[in-house]
């Protein structure tokens, strides 16, 4: 009954607090395609595609890990902020929570099909890119336009 | 599925705010179940028929379109 794997509420606002900076972050460096020598690092990888198209598992590849970094941030701040618990969380927002969720994993897999139809080769990859992070965005942006009408707009009788 | 806490809320004499804190939940939820756009759980259905001192099938009632 009380089990629901959600964040106690003050998560909600660290999330906020890391997402904003790092996702500002990661979308400037990553239309500069900035990458700094000194994040230039030898790193293990599980899976390994060699210019020449050689494929094999586990290995040391040299990687410039700014966008690891930033990708870790990102998708860790945003589960905070779509999973962190409303200040008052009961039945009828869990409603409005998964009634959201439902419609973010549907729009984010329209989306994706209509890209995988259109949009092909190297440009597809732009598409994966923002496909790691949209599916949690559209909800959070779902979700909390949901609450902030239901806070808004709601007319009180007393 | 009709329901009558605004009735039952009226006779009591307490605000949608009131019964919100008195229930655990929060006003928005209180507000869609007289407005008949949330259904309660069955445990928030008891806590009001506690808070208003009446059984639950006093506040709750079946409509045609419930047997759909």
């Amino acid at each position: 009954m009380k089990l629901n794997y959600l964040f106690p509420n003050k998560y909600k606002k660290i999330g906020w607090l890391i997402f904003i900076p790092s996702a500002i972050i990661g979308l400037i460096t990553l239309i500069l395609d900035f990458e700094p020598n000194s994040l230039d690092f030898n790193v293990p990888a599980i899976f390994i595609e060699e210019l020449l198209g050689d494929k094999h598992f586990f290995g040391i590849v040299n990687n410039n890990i700014l966008n690891e970094i930033l990708g870790v941030l990102i998708l860790l701040s945003s589960l905070l902020v779509a999973f962190s618990k409303e200040e008052s969380e009961d039945e009828y927002i869990s409603k409005i929570r998964l009634e959201s969720l439902v419609w973010a994993v549907y729009f984010n897999y329209a989306i994706l099909l209509i890209s995988s139809l259109f949009i092909f080769d190297f440009a597809f990859l732009w598409v994966m890119i923002f496909n790691m992070f949209t599916i949690l965005l559209f909800f959070i942006i779902r979700f909390n336009w949901q609450i902030y009408k239901l806070k808004k707009f709601v007319h009180y009788e007393e | 599925m009709k329901n009558s806490i605004k009735v039952e809320r009226a006779k009591k004499n307490i605000t949608q705010a009131d019964l919100a804190i008195l229930a655990k939940v929060s006003r928005q939820t209180i507000n869609a179940m007289e407005l008949g756009k949330y259904v309660p759980s069955t445990v928030l259905s008891l806590r009001l028929a506690h808070i208003f001192e009446v059984e639950v099938s006093q506040i709750f009632t079946l409509e045609d379109s419930d047997w759909d």
